[in-house]
């Protein structure tokens, strides 16, 4: 286990895989939670990128190992996995957390996180902390309109059955065949910014009973990308991870902590001020 | 879903094959067709590069070149419409010629014993070759050479109006060649190039750095504009043109550019900015195919302006991202230009499509081509430098990932053990050195340096250099635990590659080498073990493991995609996929000539995979392959023949066809285009394999029911009657046929008692039943055509069903025979590849050698012979259902014992004899050759093994000859380190040739080629007379 530089608190590793159709900004988002930094263009990863970063909660440590992954599906060497090793993926192999980032201003890429999510509920281990983040939030202007807009499209539902039918290979045509057989009415429902192609609602009730972590963030303004990082730091079960000492005087119970006391939470504040969320 | 087809119909290139790869001559087989619009011009200029059914042919010769000291002893390849010679080491000296570069071959007049030949080439260079070998053969090949010659006639006319877009012309035409021109005029039969030069006396030679825009019609790359990477300056650009300009007067240029020991050291201190582009295409050969296709690439843009695929769409995601850094890529001019290169060869090659990496790719090409030169070079890097790099399955990235594993594990031990024993992956950090040829690894002045040796040397550079980068990362790659680590350091490593080495040794000279150029010296010096053949060799050992993988993967895939399995379980979805996947390849190889054709875009005439408006791929069988996958599953689907002669016994299996079989084919084509997905076929085997007695006769039923309306018409029975026959014409006995005759009686007899009576309507609708009852009587006679006609209804379920189960032999036959009929138990072929690997093994080579595919047949004719001359040749169809077996005598004594057996056991039977009669095939034909054969294959196979081992000890002597890693090796072990420092200082030319000392010391002694007596017979050859 990496040594934390606060004494006090011993740093659990928690390994975290990001996932996504291509061009979503999987990797922007990384860059922004362990950097604080954006860069407009950045190349198309091959394989997949790692990085660390620690983040600090009031009771514990955790650091992430983040496995940045490609987002063309021959570009990912997991596909075929090695067969001395599990069968699931090296990249998701053991991973507890899973950031499954789409485009909201491109309903396909809805469509593929889905897939995702349910290759990793089948593939992944058990306890896995799925995260569902919808980015380029900056495109988009109309936060107070999107959550405004009532229940989803009815066809929620059918969405659903469709991307259960199929995965793996296909998820990505099956995916973009379904965003583009059922265009959104963007125009009809917010005047503001006809970008945003999924709306919140929509993405916040399939996460919801998907029973995953929902954000919708922008890795290029850094707004929410500390809070959901930290979000997922508490959500990690902490008897999955290595048995962690509770100090004295500090809190017991994080999970119940962290799902009730939304405020306690050191995003953004600490990463800008340490150019990272600890 | 889309099938890796391909990895089956991969076959080992020939000796032939290799040599033009060597040559970097382009692949003829390539160039197929891209559309079906193109073809015609496409054709047309095709044979610019053909051979044309012209002989090649290697001869030993020596080479020796007007101006130059060295002589050098090798082989000469005719291998139309190129002319090569490579030096006997392989290093020093090599040449690949177009033949229409040549404007003359005359034979010299010399000392007898000698035959030489001299040629002289478009750019006035005199090339001697004296051919060694015996004079009938050098006669031979001088013969050829000229037939070879006089086809390339056409094409020469090309290339003046071609050579313009080089920017070496531009170059040479400068003034300083003042000198220069005389001598060259003199030698120069015509005088073309004479007056070029003259025209250009005025104009100034350019030798400027990068950054400018220079003048000239040449192809240049976003450079020219936007300007090259790197501080001109600090790569002495000047420098470097000067001497490249030099090396082109005496050796040629572009097209006719020879290969002498200074190119491999210009080569490696990093080729000039503005000549880099040109060198490129010329060393990898792509120059060749703009050469022979002018227009392909403006006619792949046209043809599909405004077409979107995912290719496209993918395309489009990545352009913002690829190099960003680059200022060209910053504007629109940048970006069309990748966007135009990349589309047009997603077009061109639609299997392929487009692969992230090729944007950081060719984003780097088109800093130093134009759209066409990147767009030529692209098709040879994916098509023989990477092969299969960029493919939808990557097998190609995932194999030479394989190899790069098993080189560290023989070069660098220490390191992949430690690896193995932390669980860290190599490929995690090398898969994108191999893909993005290092650019997207390192600073990109450093990544076109090694792109520089990829193209001039092939693809060992990509592995000798991700060696050196582990070995000299030697002792911090030991500290590493996790796959974070290993990849941090790595990325650390490269963003110093352009710091000093040392940077703390007091000499000067030693702290101005940067990791850069030690990263090469250990690469080309203690990695020089990895050969070209030693790449080969790996990748033939470990393809069949990747191949395996990558088919199973795909297997699961498939199968856990079906949207329904029927009642099928996996494992048994998982045999009918085998069945399928068999079935389609079996199908190529039936097609034959799959590999050519199916290269670029030619596969989408084929019903067998369909592009969707998504540009989506999905493999689907059609007709002919649907019936060779039902022969493999179905018994009554083939033909098996069991032959046995005096020699042996075999069974012949052939697809069958049949209406019936077709029948089967559309009624299981669920959306009616004209193929069925592997769901489909799925689905349509469920419902035959798993129904019980009511459900398979209603089955039976409805395949016959053409109109669906409940009814067979009289013609449907007597097509369902002839399915049946067709189903039992196998089984001995005449059980079968009553059965059938009598299914047929009473399917009448019931038929005409419970027909739907023919009402008014349909009298109205169809007036041919004028005047006809529908009388049973009159349907006894059963020559009913008259009372009632063949189209109308006539039987339905209910009375099928009665009249199948008042014959307890059909009612068995639906109850479990048909079902029974389709057999699903066996793996199809499990590992295929491995399994074909191994038998070009040891023992499988032997049987290999003796019987083949190709002379399989004429064996089997041979013994045949042998079998009816000696009166025992017998011939028996197999039959398909078991039950007969039971009940019948069988024709045969063999048919006889059979029939008491279990499907299973039968199996069994089979599968002993067949392997029993390939063995006792060999030990017919050639008992003794068998055992010789056999003897030398295994004295090669352990030779070879020795060998190898033998260079796996040197190497990992070489390298880990240290106890500590080797950082300092340039610091504390040899000389040469005093020379590349000496580059800190200097400004000339010799600086610049400075750092290239240490390659050379890399690369062992120059070859100076031939001595004494051989180089004076060479040199007195320049100034022999040509024979009149």
């Amino acid at each position: 286990m990496a040594s934390s530089d606060d004494s006090s608190l011993k740093a659990v590793q928690v390994k975290l895989v990001l996932l996504g159709e291509a061009a979503v900004g999987k990797s922007s988002l990384v860059l922004r939670f362990v950097q604080n930094d954006f860069n407009e263009n950045t190349s198309p990863t091959i394989g997949a990128a790692f990085l660390t970063q620690k983040c600090r909660l009031e009771n514990r440590v955790v650091k992430f190992e983040i496995w940045d992954t490609a987002g063309q599906e021959r570009v990912r060497l997991d596909r075929y996995p090695d067969p001395f090793h599990s069968l699931a993926p090296m990249y998701y192999r053991n991973a507890q957390a899973a950031v499954v980032v789409y485009d909201i201003t491109k309903a396909s890429s809805l469509e593929k996180a889905k897939a995702w999510v349910k290759e990793l509920q089948r593939q992944a281990s058990p306890n896995i902390v799925i995260a569902l983040v919808g980015n380029k939030l900056d495109l988009v202007n109309d936060d107070a309109a999107s959550s405004a807009v009532p229940a989803p499209p009815v066809d929620a539902a059918d969405d659903e059955d469709e991307v259960k039918s199929t995965d793996g290979e296909d998820d990505e045509d099956t995916a973009d065949e379904a965003g583009s057989s059922k265009p959104r009415p963007a125009a009809a429902a917010s005047t503001s910014d006809s970008l945003r192609q999924v709306y919140t609602a929509e993405a916040e009730a399939y996460a919801k009973e998907s029973n995953l972590l929902f954000y919708e963030a922008s890795a290029k303004t850094g707004q929410n990308v500390g809070d959901l990082f930290t979000e997922i730091a508490k959500t990690i079960p902490i008897d999955t991870i290595a048995p962690k000492p509770v100090p004295a005087g500090r809190r017991s119970g994080a999970a119940n902590a962290a799902q009730t006391d939304g405020n306690v939470n050191l995003g953004e504040g600490s990463q800008a001020k340490k150019g990272g969320c600890c | 879903m889309s099938l890796p087809l391909h990895l089956r119909s991969y076959k080992e290139k020939s000796k032939d094959e290799l040599a033009r790869d060597y040559f970097n001559i382009p692949n003829q087989d390539a160039f197929a067709p891209v559309a079906a619009g193109e073809k015609p011009v496409l054709q047309k200029v095709r044979n610019r590069l053909d051979a044309g059914g012209l002989q090649g042919m290697d001869i030993n010769a020596v080479l020796s070149v007007e101006g130059k000291e060295e002589v050098y002893a090798g082989r000469l390849s005719l291998l139309p419409p190129f002319l090569c010679f490579n030096s006997v080491d392989r290093r020093s000296c090599r040449f690949t010629l177009p033949l229409f570069t040549i404007r003359r071959v005359e034979r010299l007049n010399s000392r007898a014993g000698v035959f030489a030949l001299s040629l002289a080439t478009w750019h006035g260079m005199r090339i001697i070759l004296q051919l060694t070998s015996l004079l009938p053969t050098a006669e031979h090949f001088s013969i050829l050479l000229r037939d070879a010659l006089k086809a390339q006639l056409a094409p020469m006319k090309q290339l003046k109006p071609f050579l313009p877009s080089f920017y070496s012309e531009f170059l040479i035409a400068g003034p300083s060649t003042q000198h220069n021109v005389d001598k060259h005029d003199s030698l120069l039969l015509g005088s073309e190039i004479g007056e070029k030069l003259q025209q250009h006396l005025d104009g100034e030679g350019d030798l400027r750095g990068p950054g400018s825009e220079g003048k000239g019609e040449y192809q240049r790359g976003l450079g020219e504009t936007f300007g090259f990477p790197g501080d001109a300056r600090k790569m002495r650009e000047r420098s470097k043109m000067k001497l490249w300009r030099e090396y082109f007067i005496v050796h040629g240029r572009n097209l006719t550019l020879i290969r002498y020991p200074p190119f491999q050291r210009l080569l490696q201190v990093g080729l000039p900015s503005r000549l880099r582009g040109e060198l490129w295409e010329v060393m990898s050969g792509s120059v060749y195919l703009r050469f022979a296709y002018p227009d392909t690439y403006k006619q792949l843009l046209s043809a599909n302006e405004g077409r979107s695929s995912q290719s496209t769409d993918e395309i489009e995601k990545d352009l913002n991202r690829s190099l960003p850094e680059y200022k060209a890529y910053q504007s629109d001019i940048g970006l069309a230009k990748l966007r135009r290169v990349l589309v047009a060869y997603s077009f061109r090659n639609p299997e392929l499509g487009y692969c992230q990496a090729l944007n950081i790719v060719v984003a780097g090409l088109l800093i130093y081509m134009s759209e066409e030169q990147a767009f030529w070079l692209l098709e040879v890097l994916c098509d023989r430098i990477l092969p299969g790099y960029y493919s939808p399955s990557m097998e190609g990235t995932l194999l030479d990932q394989r190899v790069f594993e098993s080189l560290v594990q023989r070069c660098l031990p220490m390191i992949k053990d430690h690896f193995t024993s932390v669980d860290v992956q190599l490929s995690v950090a090398s898969l994108p050195w191999f893909l993005s040829l290092y650019i997207n690894s390192m600073p990109l002045i450093f990544a076109f340096r090694i792109v520089d040796c990829v193209l001039a040397m092939g693809v060992k550079v990509l592995f000798q250099i991700g060696l050196a980068v582990l070995k000299i990362n030697g002792e911090a790659l030991l500290e590493v635990t996790d796959d974070g680590m290993f990849i941090n350091l790595m990325r650390t490593y490269f963003s110093t590659i352009g710091d000093s080495a040392h940077p703390n040794h007091p000499d000067p000279r030693v702290r101005a080498i940067t990791n850069f150029q030690e990263l090469l010296v250990v690469a080309f010096r203690e990695f020089n073990v990895i050969t070209d053949e030693t790449i080969q060799g790996e990748r033939k050992r470990l393809r069949a493991i990747i191949s395996d993988e990558i088919e199973k993967f795909s297997k699961r895939a498939a199968v856990r995609n079906l949207k329904s399995a029927g009642r099928f379980d996996k494992e048994t979805v998982g045999v009918i996929y085998d069945h399928y996947f068999t079935a389609v390849c079996s199908d190529d190889a039936n097609a034959g000539g799959l590999s050519g054709d199916y290269k670029h875009g030619d596969q989408f005439d084929q019903p067998r995979i369909l592009v969707d408006v998504n540009g989506r791929v999905e493999t689907r069988i059609d007709l002919r392959t649907f019936r060779s996958f039902l022969a493999g599953i179905a018994t009554w689907a083939r033909e098996e023949t069991v032959t046995s002669n005096a020699f042996i016994q075999r069974t012949d299996k052939r697809v069958a066809e049949h209406e019936l079989i077709d029948r089967l084919f559309y009624s299981w084509d669920s959306q009616g285009l004209g193929t069925l997905a592997l769901q489909d076929v799925v689905v349509g085997l469920d419902r035959v394999m798993k129904a019980g007695l009511m459900e398979s006769i209603e089955w039976f039923f409805n395949l016959h029911d053409k109109n669906k309306d409940g009814y067979l018409t009289k013609d449907e029975v007597i097509q369902l009657s002839e399915s049946l026959l067709f189903i039992f014409r196998n089984e001995p006995g005449d059980i079968y046929l009553a059965a059938v005759s009598k299914f047929i009686l009473n399917a009448y007899e019931f038929g005409d008692a419970t027909a739907p009576p023919v009402s008014g309507e349909t009298e109205v609708l169809s007036p041919a039943i004028d005047g006809q009852e529908g009388s049973a009587s009159h349907v006894r006679e059963r020559s009913d055509s008259v009372a009632r006609p063949h189209n109308l209804p006539y039987l339905n379920l209910a009375t099928f069903r009665m009249v199948v189960l008042a014959d307890e032999l059909l009612e068995n036959f639906f109850d479990t025979d048909l079902s029974a009929s389709f057999q699903l138990d066996r793996g199809a072929d499990e590992d295929y590849h491995q399994a074909q690997a191994k038998t070009e093994g040891l023992l499988g080579g032997l049987m290999n050698l003796v019987v083949t595919d190709t002379n399989k047949n004429r064996f089997n004719r041979l013994t045949d012979t042998f079998g009816a001359a000696l009166g025992k040749h017998v011939e028996w169809r197999k039959p398909s259902l078991t039950r007969s077996r039971q009940t019948e005598a069988a024709p045969t004594e063999i048919g006889q014992r059979e029939s008491l057996l279990t499907p299973a056991q039968q199996q069994q039977i089979e599968q002993r004899q067949r392997s029993t009669s390939s063995v006792s095939q060999t030990s017919v034909t050639s008992a003794k050759s068998t055992l010789t054969t056999d003897g030398k294959s295994l004295a090669e196979v352990e030779s070879r093994y020795r060998e190898e081992s033998e260079m796996v000890r040197q190497a990992q002597e070489a390298v880990m000859h240290r106890p500590k890693f080797a950082v300092d090796a340039i610091g504390d072990s040899d000389d040469e380190e005093e020379e590349e420092g000496r580059e800190g200082d200097g400004d000339g030319d010799d600086a610049v040739m400075d750092e290239v000392e240490a390659f050379l010391k890399a690369h062992g002694a120059d070859d100076e080629g031939l001595k004494g007596e051989q180089k004076k017979v060479a040199n007195d050859l320049l100034t022999a007379e040509p024979i009149r």
